[in-house]
């Protein structure tokens, strides 16, 4: 039984000059969903829906299966934990140590020496000004912050911009290591497909202010095939076209070499051979060609997750 | 303690029949020896690139075979493989490289007397080798 650490009904929320929404989806306790999207498709708007930094002027939002419209209680903003695309200016003139001692005083599950620990693997000075560390310095500080306050609901709005490889690493290890060791949710939004790579369970797009659809990583990245083929020319193509409904963006290469794209190529390669047609090579598609399709409409195979499944 | 799985991206076969497939023979063939602890389920998720969906369906269907065991709390470990299993497998998959090669001997119009043939030389000759 998957309990939902968020669900959401039909939620609208209007803009000025867009609409977000209608978004209705669960996202799962316990795993790492990742919000994909071109700029400006939502995605912070989302995680500021979930913060009640904003809020829908449609629809409902349960955070752990209860409902919050006149606020959310202390108790649960307690253990919420969130990296804003840009750091909030309020604590700009602290450093780190005087921003730690605020945010301990809100947090009572704040892990201090955690804190400290995950300051020195990141390198991050103690003593600077927020407001005048680097911008990767203050994500590090943010990320650790955000760490240490021992959230069950972490929130990170693009959490890697900014930071340099090694930092990256670590990031993605700590992020691992703590979701192994706390029965935690993470919602994250990225554009790096390494980070999804490393990171992701599920992977949510959306579009336009639209949501289009929640898949499982593993079954997205199977989805879709380039499958080069030995034909004589168009007319044998096209034939072959024919008998594969789900290909698409059939194309003469060079004569004798056709290629297209197909889904479930694991179950289509024997249908193929059997029609007669040699396959001398076939790739899986990159993660923004397969999102390019999905946005297209050739939708992967979306889960909905259900309350007591 | 770090499992040398290959993945495959461009391969047809699903990750996760990918990742069975392989812990499976590291198993019965001894590589991993009983008792030991494997990676956790995120641990070995994020190694692989893969999600934990795919890990715990894979620890899962290993657990129903009797190659792992979970004890809450402490982990998955490797089980104790029967010599059954171990039969089993030798068969597996010393019958699906034969096969394969038939093919291959087949699609060069080889008779099934060269097949046999050639196969004895190649036995005769790497039993020499090793003695």
């Amino acid at each position: 039984m998957v309990q939902m650490a968020i669900e959401l009904r039909n939620v609208l929320k209007r803009r000025r000059n867009k609409t977000i929404g209608p978004l209705t989806m669960n996202l799962p306790k316990g795993y790492i969903t990742a919000l994909v999207g071109q700029n400006g498709s939502g995605k912070s708007t989302l995680l500021n829906l979930l913060m009640q930094l904003t809020n829908p002027e449609e629809g409902e939002i349960y955070w752990f299966e209860n409902r919050y419209d006149s606020g959310l209680p202390l108790e649960l903003r307690q253990t919420i934990a969130y990296v804003p695309e840009t750091s909030i200016t309020e604590e700009n003139h602290w450093n780190a140590e005087e921003a730690a001692q605020f945010r301990q005083h809100w947090y009572p599950n704040w892990d201090e020496s955690y804190f400290q620990d995950l300051m020195d693997r990141f390198e991050v000075p103690y003593h600077m000004r927020l407001s005048k560390m680097s911008k990767g310095e203050r994500r590090k500080f943010e990320i650790a912050a955000a760490l240490a306050s021992h959230p069950s609901l972490l929130l990170l709005d693009e959490p890697s911009s900014g930071l340099d490889p090694f930092a990256w690493k670590i990031m993605i290890e700590t992020l691992l290591k703590y979701m192994d060791e706390n029965n935690a949710t993470i919602i994250i939004s990225t554009h790096i497909v390494e980070e999804l790579r490393r990171l992701a369970d599920y992977i949510v797009l959306m579009h336009r202010g639209e949501l289009l659809g929640m898949a499982e990583k593993d079954s997205l990245f199977g989805t879709w095939t380039e499958v080069w083929v030995q034909v004589t020319d168009e007319e044998e193509l096209a034939e072959l076209s024919a008998e594969l409904p789900g290909g698409i963006n059939f194309t003469m290469e060079t004569p004798g070499v056709a290629s297209f794209i197909i889904e479930q190529f694991s179950k289509n390669e024997k249908r193929i051979q059997d029609l007669g047609v040699k396959v001398t090579k076939s790739r899986s598609l990159e993660l923004d060609e397969i999102l390019g399709l999905w946005t297209q409409g050739h939708r992967p195979i979306l889960i909905d997750h259900k309350r007591g499944d | 303690m770090w499992i040398p799985v290959q993945i495959n991206e461009n391969s047809a076969e699903p990750l996760y029949h990918q990742i069975e497939t392989q812990l499976r023979s590291l198993i019965i063939s001894g590589v991993i020896t009983e008792g030991t602890l494997l990676p956790s389920i995120r641990e070995f998720a994020g190694d692989l690139k893969c999600s934990v969906i795919t890990v715990r369906r894979v620890y899962q269907d290993l657990e129903n075979e009797g190659l792992l065991r979970t004890r809450q709390g402490t982990g998955t470990f490797v089980s104790h493989v029967g010599d059954g299993a171990m039969e089993e497998y030798k068969r597996e998959t010393v019958g699906k490289a034969l096969e394969s090669a038939v093919d291959i001997g087949r699609s060069v119009h080889c008779s099934k007397d060269e097949l046999e043939q050639i196969f004895m030389e190649i036995v005769e000759r790497k039993y020499r080798e090793k003695d």
